[in-house]
């Protein structure tokens, strides 16, 4: 309750400075791309929400489901020292009141949710990073709560409202972290150590006891606006937060463009669940991206093929008890998903940014092994699931145009 | 003569006094088949854990199974007449709340009916009567328990009637041990509630005072609680002795009394790897020498290609250990002798025995059936019985 307090309090504070923020709107990767020139520190926030409505059809046992949320709500600040020797982010995350149910989200699963998007934790990310030059070598070091470097961006951060199956694949996040990051020229390679324990709730903190027993690395490099990336991690029992679960190693490769207007991006990511170097089950995942702008308008459109496990299910069927009993699942599911997204630029009003969008799923999901527990037509009623978005974006104040990278990372 | 004599005195003295092998095990070089003699049919649920009290066998059933878009979870206790080969359906219990039912089990006059629930942790209990009707008598929920019993050991000791509970851990809430005096079943107190396991307490063996624990990744740990000499009660357990069996994962015990001999030398342990339902699964039988339970170590283990073991039944009196082993069917061991000797071409590099070198695995069934993923087995009254969780419940022959 303290906790929730606090950052109710720091969240009311920050909102109220959003509007008043400076001309550094823009939240890079959480590394302020431009650089201060001002004399003293600069303190800069922002607050964000999604207005969203969502049909699934079947959600669940031939049923239709229609629910509305206040998504992805979050506030952001940031200080900065001149020549961002020293930056200091936070983000709040307020999901835990607005999603506690969770979001639906078919074939998304993770921290006890299934077919629906786990709220994230309410400290989303609190860091603290210094910055160091060497002739032409920028290195860095950041400690705090946060986005461990692995993988692509956020889901958060790109042109989908709906995730995709392999977020749990393909980023690893809100964990308790220090990373070293060095940069030269093309060139970025991150590393870092971390708690393998996923969060367990909305209000939940890293088990500080278990910092220390994970590690990622990721290598990035970088020509014009083309960017290439490679990521390998082992994460300790992230699933029984007590540890004695099985541990995860984990590779992603990716590839991204960003242009005046128009975003690709291509990855593929494996998790394989084990312990030491005996293999249990492994999860593949390859997903293209890409959105365009057009005047006003955004068309994005995504096509991903993912494998999930299942797991027993609770009375809730959107939910599983964690940890699962034993260290067995109930089978694979292998997800094709097809995600189209068409947004439109609102005026401002005020100094509060407005977009509105829809965005159309289809999801085909299909059992990897024969016979199976979990047959995806007999749970859902159909072979094929549609999802239908409607829904409005509001900013004010500095904004996430990219999460995941801190410091000589970014 | 000078040498001769001794050499008879020797042999003479063996004979006398006897010893663990002094009836023959059942040796096989091709493992026996175990027939289907009779099939329950079970295909809206998934079928789980089983009991067999005289005529009637209990079956319960897990998770979610969905056929035809109508899903149906794990809350049903199943009832059947096995009086003859032919297992028939005469009543099914459900039980509320339940999406899995964690075992069954009755007590040992066989009055009532024990049922330990999940994923919301409970303690059922029904009067047997009439063992075709059982009769709601209580069912018990308290914080120790709820979040889930995984299993349900009920068992004497020293008179009194105990159910031990594997409560699941949830969250940041660690597994424990449960132990509820039922000897007045319509008034369960809870005498014992201690953490225990990483991260799994999985399963208990209860017999002659002495409580031996499955604690997953910590092994095996042995307790007294009255039985054992050692002032250890069931509300006060003396730890006497522990063990990490090779792998870890301990799932679940079984403690062999050789009746020929008396000998209590080897306690079973399962580990259970982490598989996929209902189509892989990994873990080895391991052997563990009890003899000094301060200080337990193991001697010898099975493994079956392909297939992990889950729970055990007994034919004592033969001394074969019966071991489902999920999409492997069953498997009979012949467990009585000496299973820490061996040559060393049926020792692994670790130098424990390899009971499949030594040719101990005498059966395996259901012959002829396919796919199976048999979850739990029943030795009793010279009659075998398996739960299947795609197929039922089987009773299948025993070795001949």
């Amino acid at each position: 309750m303290q906790l929730r307090a606090s950052a109710a309090l720091f969240s009311l504070v920050a909102a109220l400075t959003a509007s008043k923020a400076t001309a550094q709107d823009e939240h890079a990767g959480h590394d302020m791309s431009t650089d201060s020139t001002a004399g003293g520190p600069i303190v800069t926030a922002g607050a964000s929400g999604i207005l969203l409505g969502t049909v699934v059809k079947p959600g669940i046992n031939n049923r239709t489901l229609a629910e509305g949320y206040l998504t992805q709500p979050m506030v952001m600040a940031m200080l900065m020292t001149p020549r961002r020797r020293f930056v200091a982010q936070l983000t709040l995350n307020f999901e835990g009141s607005t999603l506690d149910r969770g979001e639906l989200n078919a074939g998304v699963h993770g921290e006890g949710y299934v077919d629906r998007r786990h709220p994230h934790t309410l400290v989303h990310e609190l860091v603290a990073t210094g910055n160091f030059t060497f002739r032409e070598v920028r290195m860095s070091l950041t400690a705090g709560k946060g986005f461990v470097p692995f993988g692509t961006d956020d889901p958060m951060s790109r042109p989908f409202v709906k995730y995709p199956v392999n977020h749990h694949l393909a980023q690893i996040l809100e964990r308790g972290l220090i990373t070293a990051a060095i940069a030269a020229g093309p060139l970025m390679l991150e590393t870092a150590t971390f708690n393998g324990d996923e969060p367990e709730d909305p209000y939940d903190l890293p088990n500080w006891d278990r910092f220390g027993d994970s590690w990622s690395a990721r290598l990035t490099a970088r020509a014009g606006e083309i960017e290439i990336q490679g990521s390998a991690a082992r994460v300790e029992s992230p699933e029984f937060a007590q540890g004695g679960g099985l541990d995860h190693r984990k590779l992603s490769l990716s590839a991204r463009f960003e242009s005046k207007g128009s975003y690709a991006l291509t990855e593929w990511a494996r998790t394989r669940e084990g312990e030491g170097n005996t293999t249990a089950f492994t999860f593949n995942s390859a997903l293209v991206e890409g959105s365009v702008a057009v005047g006003r308008f955004t068309i994005g459109a995504r096509a991903e093929r993912t494998e999930r496990p299942e797991e027993e299910r609770a009375l809730n069927a959107f939910r599983t008890p964690r940890p699962h009993s034993d260290l067995g699942i109930i089978g694979i599911t292998r997800w094709n998903v097809l995600t189209m997204n068409v947004g439109a630029a609102l005026p401002s009003y005020r100094k509060i940014r407005t977009s509105t969008f829809m965005e159309i799923s289809s999801q085909k999901p299909v059992a990897t092994a024969s016979p199976a527990v979990f047959i995806p037509h007999e749970f859902y009623g159909k072979s094929r699931l549609w999802s239908f978005s409607l829904g409005a974006r509001l900013g004010a104040g500095m904004k996430h145009s990219r999460m995941g990278r801190y410091g000589a990372g970014a | 003569m000078t040498t001769l004599r001794p050499t008879i005195l020797l042999f003479a003295l063996t004979v006398a006094c006897g010893g663990d092998n002094s009836i023959d095990p059942i040796i096989n070089d091709t493992p026996f088949d175990l027939a289907p003699l009779g099939q329950g049919v079970v295909n809206d649920r998934f079928t789980a854990e089983l009991w067999v009290n005289g005529n009637t066998a209990y079956t319960t059933t897990w998770g979610t199974r969905t056929v035809n878009n109508v899903q149906a979870r794990g809350d049903a206790v199943k009832i059947w007449d096995v009086s003859n080969a032919q297992p028939v359906l005469v009543d099914s219990l459900i039980i509320p709340g339940a999406t899995t039912l964690g075992d069954v089990q009755t007590t040992p006059d066989g009055k009532y009916l024990v049922v330990a629930t999940e994923s919301a942790g409970s303690m059922v209990i029904f009067d047997l009567t009439n063992p075709r009707k059982p009769a709601l008598v209580t069912r018990f929920v308290n914080t120790d328990i709820a979040n889930g019993v995984h299993t349900s050991e009920v068992q004497s000791v020293n008179g009194r009637v105990y159910a031990f509970l594997c409560i699941d851990p949830r969250g940041s809430e660690k597994a424990r041990l449960v132990i509820m005096d039922i000897t007045d079943p319509a008034s369960p107190s809870m005498v014992f509630s201690q953490i225990m396991g990483t991260p799994f307490v999985h399963d208990v063996f209860v017999r002659d005072g002495i409580l031996m624990a499955a604690l997953w990744n910590e092994g095996i740990a042995i307790f007294d609680i009255g039985g054992g000499g050692h002032g250890g009660s069931v509300s006060a357990p003396v730890r006497l002795g522990a063990l990490i069996t090779v792998g870890g994962k301990a799932h679940n015990i079984f403690w062999y009394r050789d009746p020929s001999t008396g000998s209590k030398r080897y306690a079973f342990v399962g580990e259970e790897g982490p598989g996929s339902v209902p189509t892989s699964s990994v873990g080895d039988v391991h052997v563990v020498d009890v003899s000094d339970m301060t200080n337990p170590h193991e001697v010898a283990f099975f493994n079956l290609p392909g297939a992990g073991v889950h729970n055990f039944s007994a034919d004592e009196d033969r001394g074969v250990l019966y071991a489902a082993f999920y999409n492997g069917g069953v498997r009979g061991l012949n467990i009585r002798g000496d299973l820490g000797e061996c040559a060393s071409n049926q020792q692994a590099p670790d130098g424990r025995c390899d009971l499949a070198k030594m040719n101990r695995d005498v059966a395996k069934g259901p012959a002829g059936v396919s796919p199976v993923f048999v979850w739990g087995v029943h030795y009793t009254g010279g009659k075998l019985y398996a739960s299947d969780m795609l197929n039922g419940l089987w009773r299948l022959s025993s070795i001949p």
